[in-house]
């Protein structure tokens, strides 16, 4: 058996495997032991390997991110900080058409810039959005559509988890990474409100459960100094993480701590967090961390696989072999990570596809940075897509409303997958919009 | 008609034989403590760095050996709370239609990651004894040390740990297994 096949046959064993429910991680490990044992034919090598793995892989500063930021978002989810960016957003956009809607994505663009992981922010929203939402008339699957779209702006918006662990195995500066997501994130936002309000004017039935808005009680105005009051909290977040990252007071992972101090203080302050509920915040943090953490040390023990296999420079020849260029690649890739989002997470996607593709992509020339934005935007849309889409399932398991299906969210989404397809092709098309603010 | 029973639709969460859970949230605990002396750690470091020109040592490589602590202690309670990932897409079908097939299936998986983790107990076990014997330290000399084998004492009893609790998982499935089968002939 030569290598290449070896490392063909365990990849489709490996989707077997995924697909039949085992745990991701496990198939990684288990997967690439053999694998190794079968090309080396040593199985105290394939053995010592993932023993090698378990100790090294997340043995780095780097990793101390993890915690840091998942626990940042949990506490800032209790600190109530997305509910008043929400209510100050909502007096913002009260005037328009849908503007509950818009006012949600904004909500979630602030809270983006917070917090790195897109449960959190799914979750948040979907407490404090939708019942305003279905309180005026809007219909149940547009209301948790617009969350669900929305809560991907958590990971293309620095900080983000999918993008420190982009960089973690692009080799690429967590900084670059964060800047890269900031104008691709604020143009899908942009590209979501714009949707909304063409939705609400166009195809009224699609957003309203009455095919026309409800009018809006003229409810008591917040002062420009109580709105100035319920942002403080979120502006102070993201001077002193994002401020202080760029400004180079502190790497990514000091940022990480900076910010959960501060969100710890913020709840504090604001008497939103008692004993039980720092615990079990705690808690949540630590299997966060733990099964993204387990994942990562069977993937590196799967890629190690790989590069003993040669399978990279085997696809990259096979490539240059079928005269596939430089976009047939993109597209195939993108199509790959894209199908692969409806059955997998984020980060079982990125971990298994990267380390076959980064060698392709570097030997067409192509900015790393840049095909992290994309790489990121195709696997957020795995979050939406059915049958496993999580940001989906977050919000069911969160939802209070009985009557709202799985599949009136997973309907309720599509047009915001839409928009996101459509953001994507931009991204790949224009290479400039994620790299503009780098030097 | 015979009362039935509800027979739950996965082994995580509920009681383990010998109440063996207990260990994992044990373990689990202190590395949440572990998790809020990171963040003090760091924070302390940023703080007295920039502001008192006083650095704390070492934190760099505290940080980078605390990381492996915590995800070792915390395995073995993030795998009962069914928090590992996967993907359901076949086994929710499956336990509708032929649940006790799920969950014989489950039993198999949780018994391959106990397979799993015994390869890495096997290997992992040598460089623990290196580690104490050659008294293996991170940082410098002079400036900050740390002894590593702590760490990999941990690791080792979170790999021991995960080892069972994959063991008793798989231990529950077939037991719920048992029950469905039975249950199911009752009806018919």
């Amino acid at each position: 058996m030569s290598n290449a096949v070896i490392a063909s046959g365990s990849l489709v064993l490996m989707l077997l495997l995924i697909w039949g429910g085992m745990h991701v991680a496990v198939v990684l490990g288990l997967v690439s032991f053999i694998g190794v044992w079968l090309i080396r034919d040593d199985v105290s090598v394939a053995a010592n390997l993932l023993a090698a793995a378990a100790n090294d892989a997340i043995n780095s500063h780097i990793f101390g991110v993890v915690p840091l930021f998942v626990l940042t978002g949990f506490l800032v989810a209790k600190a109530d900080v997305g509910k008043d960016s929400f209510e100050v957003a909502n007096q913002l956009f009260r005037r328009l058409r849908g503007g509950l809607g818009i006012a949600t994505v904004a909500a979630n663009a602030v809270f983006a810039a917070i917090t790195g992981i897109s449960i959190a922010s799914a979750a948040v929203f979907t407490r404090v959005a939708v019942p305003q939402m279905l309180r005026f008339g809007y219909r149940g699957g547009f209301a948790t559509g617009v969350v669900a779209g929305s809560s991907v702006l958590g990971m293309l918006i620095p900080p983000s988890l999918l993008m420190i662990l982009y960089g973690f195995l692009a080799n690429q500066s967590v900084g670059d990474m964060f800047t890269a997501g900031i104008v691709p994130g604020l143009m899908l936002a942009t590209a979501f409100g714009v949707g909304i309000v063409l939705m609400a004017y166009l195809r009224p039935k699609m957003v309203f459960a009455d095919g026309t808005p409800v009018e809006l009680p003229t409810e008591e105005m917040m002062g420009v100094g109580t709105m100035g009051l319920k942002l403080l909290p979120s502006i102070v977040m993201i001077v002193a993480v994002l401020g202080g990252l760029y400004a180079g007071f502190f790497t990514a992972t000091e940022a990480g701590a900076v910010g959960a101090g501060l969100a710890l203080v913020i709840a504090l302050l604001k008497r939103k967090l008692d004993g039980p509920a720092f615990w079990s915040v705690l808690t949540e943090t630590g299997h966060v961390t733990v099964a993204v953490s387990f994942l990562i040390i069977c993937a590196s023990i799967y890629t190690r696989m790989l590069a003993m296999s040669g399978m990279p420079q085997f696809l990259v020849e096979t490539m240059a072999h079928a005269g596939l260029g430089r976009t047939a690649f993109l597209l195939l890739y993108v199509a790959i990570v894209i199908a692969l989002g409806t059955i997998i997470d984020s980060s079982s996607i990125m971990l298994i596809v990267l380390p076959l593709m980064l060698p392709i992509a570097e030997q067409f020339g192509m900015n790393l940075v840049w095909f992290g934005v994309v790489t990121v935007i195709a696997v957020e849309i795995g979050l939406l897509t059915p049958p496993f889409g999580l940001s989906v399932f977050v919000i069911k398991s969160t939802l209070s409303e009985p009557g709202i299906s799985l599949g009136d969210i997973f309907r309720g989404t599509a047009p915001f997958t839409l928009i996101m397809l459509v953001v994507l092709c931009l991204l790949m098309v224009f290479p400039r919009i994620s790299l503009v603010l780098l030097p | 008609m015979s009362i039935k029973r509800p027979v739950a639709a996965d082994s995580y969460g509920t009681p383990l034989p010998w109440q063996f859970q207990r260990l994992g949230k044990w373990l689990n605990a202190l590395g949440t403590l572990w998790i809020i002396a990171l963040m003090v750690l760091i924070n302390t470091d940023v703080l007295g760095r920039n502001l008192l020109n006083a650095p704390v040592r070492g934190v760099t490589e505290l940080v980078a050996l605390s990381i492996v602590g915590i995800v070792f202690l915390q395995l073995a309670d993030t795998l009962h709370s069914g928090r590992f990932t996967r993907a359901d897409v076949l086994l929710a079908r499956l336990k509708e239609t032929r649940p006790v097939f799920a969950a014989r299936l489950q039993a198999l998986y949780h018994f391959v990651g106990a397979s799993l983790m015994g390869v890495i107990l096997w290997a992992a076990w040598q460089p623990l004894v290196e580690a104490i014997r050659i008294r293996q330290y991170v940082g410098a000399i002079g400036d900050f040390t740390a002894p590593v084998w702590p760490v990999r004492l941990i690791m080792l009893i979170g790999l021991c740990t995960t080892l069972v609790t994959f063991l008793l998982l798989a231990w529950t499935d077939l037991r719920r297994a048992r029950a469905l089968q039975a249950r199911g002939s009752e009806t018919r």
